[in-house]
């Protein structure tokens, strides 16, 4: 593993690596049964925050937030990972946690005191300044049962207001006091942050979150997305939420995190078939390139817009359009629709009209390429009309003998590093790791004893991450143990496989005596699903391979959006009925 | 173990308040408050009285059968409330212990201590009133601080252990039930030990002897009813009473510290699945 700066010392809170398993239990009467499967609440989540600063945490209901901030207040261990506090926890959770409705604000005044950790005379001195700061005058000597809600939060923000601590977790709950408590709760956090505390704070109030935090970390399904700026993470969030709700009502799959699309074609025997209910009917397609001018083939990484022109017989409510890229042998390569991109097209009236899907950039790699066509009903079951692969598309651009899918441009960058004594990634592991890309053709030679030292697949901030988002930037980092590398004029190349084995991208460049590669993806177009990375080393020039490291490291891709295919094309659709 | 004694003094404020809110719950806003110390015990007493000592007619040599069954009565009912309110505690109070670094054993102890604080009354009632009413030798009372410590501790180390379990099977409660309910009549609260001695065989009288519960109420009864120990003393030995229940006491302490230890991380997990 990779170890992590877990003892900065400017670090308030640092978690490493940090996983937390609950065992799925099922309630049957009073007794709980043991369901034999298990719920990762959080899988995987490196964080530090720096002392006096505030860390908003975003994400939907039972996304990990409240368990990560168990784990940080110490109250839930993690299961696997790390965590690192420095300083005295504190933890504001849901209202009434450590308060006894029977006895009376005053009494719970120390009762939640001493179980926060604190002693009786700080208590005491501190006692006339909560009461004062909750405001709850004469009610302080009711019993806590005839409190509302609000009043609850009072009472339990001013107590943890008043003692000492170094960190302090709030769980949801700032929103449930009246604009001026909650104004006084805000102002209360911001001198605390001055004061050198650190906050954690999880809140579904955005405006809150922007003003207050530093930074926010955006949770989905236990995983972190973002983290980052509070403005981009509010972004993120509301996409993820957009789309979410878009799928509400649909099958299971969509409701959450897209982790796999469609890969293939169904059926490529259908190819050159028009099939459908020709209620509409699809007339022609044609290719327009950056100029507008019409083509018939079109450079990899230009833009392209393809324009369908059609007819309509009868009324037909709630349709949609899609057009499906596939290469000749059938891998799907991109299949977007106006109803996963979120249009919502009332109605055809009869008559004609074209719509058209617009490429920003078509990186797919030279090579020939099939289209479908097809306009459906609001589910996509029923196609009005589908010319199923009925159109051809030519990809010009510099040689593809290797047969990639995807020609996106990357970054790299080379540097050297003294000698260090390299561990080897065991055979048996890279095998584990990848069973699927057992590439027989080449085999993983020990050559001279060059050896793959680490492998770090990232975010470029530095985040050690195994699941991206579709489109967003990663960053892969690679160290050769390289003592015996002193030979010149050496290639790395660089693969990266989908599951099935199909060759998505690859990319290959001159690496001179250079032992460490940081290859950075402004945006990786990839659709989730599993991938895997491959490496290999040949000479300059005879080009002959020496060296081969299939499945050396895999991870995944996951999307807050439907698509079908293997590569994300940013696109735009319009459409127009005459 | 330094350990945990550490930690209770270190954090006896939080104890005091938990035993605290314990007795005010139990007393606050109900009229007689206070009283109801004594009226559940001398509740139990009198029924007792009337169904074993006027109905069935059971009799008893050693003392008044009245002053008998407060010795057992009072005492029993300390440990029988604790282990019974201790069982459910941790969960009952899931919104309290689910705070960073809280000692979850703290709640049983609480309970145990109220329970404890509930007890010393009636207990000092019973002295008083055996104070005049027997005759004997009165050295023994000066015994009793021993012998409710020891009781105390027993009580807390089964309560610990109770509520730890109840957090992972929640059928520890009906066992719980079965098990106070058998350790009731096993132990003589309401009958005279040389009933047992005359109806069974000797090796079964032994055997009797052996529960620790017995031999505290002994102690007890040793304490407090002047008399009890001149009479029975050839069939109980001292020792055999006191070294009983110490091995006892210190080996349900020990499992309970064990059982702790492997379950502190982990019961806040329970307590929130």
């Amino acid at each position: 593993m990779i170890p992590l700066l877990l003892n900065d010392t400017a670090m308030a809170v640092s978690l490493g690596a940090l996983s937390k398993k609950y065992p799925l239990q099922a309630v049957s009467g009073s007794h709980t049964r043991y369901l034999g499967g298990e719920f990762w609440a959080l899988k995987d989540i490196s964080l530090s925050i720096p002392q006096g600063h505030i860390l908003g945490i975003l994400g939907r209901n039972g996304s990990g937030k409240t368990t990560l901030l168990n784990v940080v207040a110490g109250i839930v261990p993690p299961t696997k990972g790390k965590v690192v506090t420095k300083g005295k926890v504190l933890g504001l959770f849901n209202l009434g946690i450590g308060f006894q409705d029977e006895l009376s604000g005053r009494e719970n005044i120390f009762l939640n005191g001493s179980i926060i950790g604190a002693g009786k005379t700080e208590l005491e001195n501190a006692l006339s300044a909560i009461i004062d700061f909750s405001e709850l005058g004469d009610f302080i000597d009711m019993p806590l049962g005839s409190y509302s809600q609000g009043m609850r939060l009072r009472l339990g923000f001013s107590i943890i207001a008043h003692l000492d601590f170094e960190v302090l977790v709030i769980d949801e709950i700032l929103t449930v006091g009246d604009i001026l408590f909650q104004n006084k709760c805000f102002q209360r956090l911001i001198e605390f942050k001055h004061s050198g505390k650190t906050l954690l704070i999880t809140t579904q109030s955005m405006d809150l979150l922007e003003r207050l935090c530093d930074t926010v970390a955006l949770l989905e399904h236990g995983c972190l997305l973002f983290h980052g700026e509070a403005e981009k993470a509010v972004n993120h969030y509301y996409a993820l939420l957009n789309a979410k709700k878009f799928f509400v009502g649909l099958p299971k799959e969509n409701v959450r995190m897209v982790e796999t699309t469609k890969k293939w074609a169904d059926n490529r025997s259908e190819w050159g078939l028009r099939l459908g209910t020709k209620e509409a009917e699809i007339h022609s397609l044609s290719l327009y390139n950056k100029f507008g001018l019409l083509c018939k083939r079109i450079r990899s990484g230009q833009p392209l817009k393809l324009r369908v022109n059609f007819s309509v017989n009868t009324i037909i409510k709630d349709p949609h359009f899609g057009i499906a890229i596939f290469r000749k042998d059938g891998v799907y390569c991109y299949g977007p629709n106006t109803l996963f991109d979120g249009h919502k097209i009332p109605e055809l009236k009869k008559g004609k009209g074209w719509f058209s899907l617009h490429y920003k950039k078509l990186w797919l790699a030279p090579g020939e390429y099939v289209l479908s066509v097809a306009i459906w009903d609001k589910y996509e079951t029923v196609a009005f009309d589908y010319h199923c692969g009925y159109y051809t598309l030519l990809v010009t651009g510099a040689d593809n003998r290797d047969n990639k899918l995807l020609d996106v441009k990357a970054k790299y960058k080379l540097s050297r590093k003294k000698y260090r004594p390299y561990t080897f990634i065991k055979k048996s592991d890279a095998r584990a790791i990848m069973p699927f890309l057992s590439d027989a053709s080449v085999h993983k030679q020990q050559y001279a004893g060059i050896e793959i030292q680490s492998f770090l697949l990232s975010h470029p901030s530095g985040q050690k991450k195994g699941i991206f988002i579709t489109n967003q930037p990663v960053m892969f980092r690679i160290t050769i143990s390289t003592h015996l590398l002193e030979e010149k004029g050496r290639d790395i190349w660089f693969g990266i496989f989908r599951e099935d084995g199909i060759y998505c991208h690859g990319i290959s460049f001159a690496i001179e005596n250079d032992t460490r590669i940081t290859l950075v993806y402004p945006q990786l177009p990839l659709l989730p699903g599993k991938y895997g990375v491959s490496i290999g080393l040949s000479n300059k020039k005879t080009r002959r391979p020496f060296l081969h490291f299939p499945g050396i490291h895999s991870f995944c891709m996951t999307f807050d959006k439907h698509d079908h295919g293997t590569v994300y094309l940013e696109h735009s659709w319009a459409w127009k009925m005459a | 173990m330094v350990a945990i004694l550490q930690e209770i003094f270190s954090r006896r404020n939080l104890l005091y308040e938990l035993v605290m809110r314990d007795l005010k719950i139990r007393y606050a806003r109900k009229s007689m408050g206070f009283l109801w110390t004594f009226l559940m015990p001398f509740a139990t007493v009198i029924t007792f009285y009337v169904i074993f000592c006027q109905i069935l007619k059971v009799k008893i040599g050693e003392a008044p059968f009245f002053l008998y069954l407060m010795s057992g009565v009072f005492s029993w009912r300390f440990f029988h409330d604790s282990v019974a309110a201790a069982t459910t505690c941790l969960t009952d109070n899931k919104k309290l212990v689910q705070e960073p670094a809280f000692p979850h054993y703290f709640i049983p102890l609480a309970i145990t201590l109220a329970n404890v604080i509930n007890f010393l009354p009636s207990l000092f009632i019973t002295v008083v009133i055996s104070l005049f009413v027997s005759r004997g030798n009165v050295i023994f009372i000066f015994s009793l601080p021993f012998i409710i410590c020891i009781h105390v501790c027993l009580t807390a180390g089964v309560a610990v252990i109770f509520s730890i379990l109840y957090v992972r099977w929640r059928n520890v409660k009906y066992v719980v039930e079965l098990f106070l309910f058998e350790a009731f009549y096993a132990t003589p609260v309401f009958y005279s030990i040389y009933l047992i001695k005359a109806t069974f065989p000797d090796i079964f009288f032994k055997i009797f002897l052996c529960n620790p519960f017995t031999g505290i109420l002994n102690l007890y009864r040793i304490a407090l009813l002047r008399g009890f120990y001149d009479m029975t003393k050839n069939d109980l030995s001292i020792f055999s009473l006191i070294i009983g229940p110490l091995v006892f006491t210190i080996g349900i302490l020990i499992l309970g510290y064990m059982l702790y230890e492997r379950h502190k991380t982990i019961i806040n997990d329970y307590l929130s699945g």
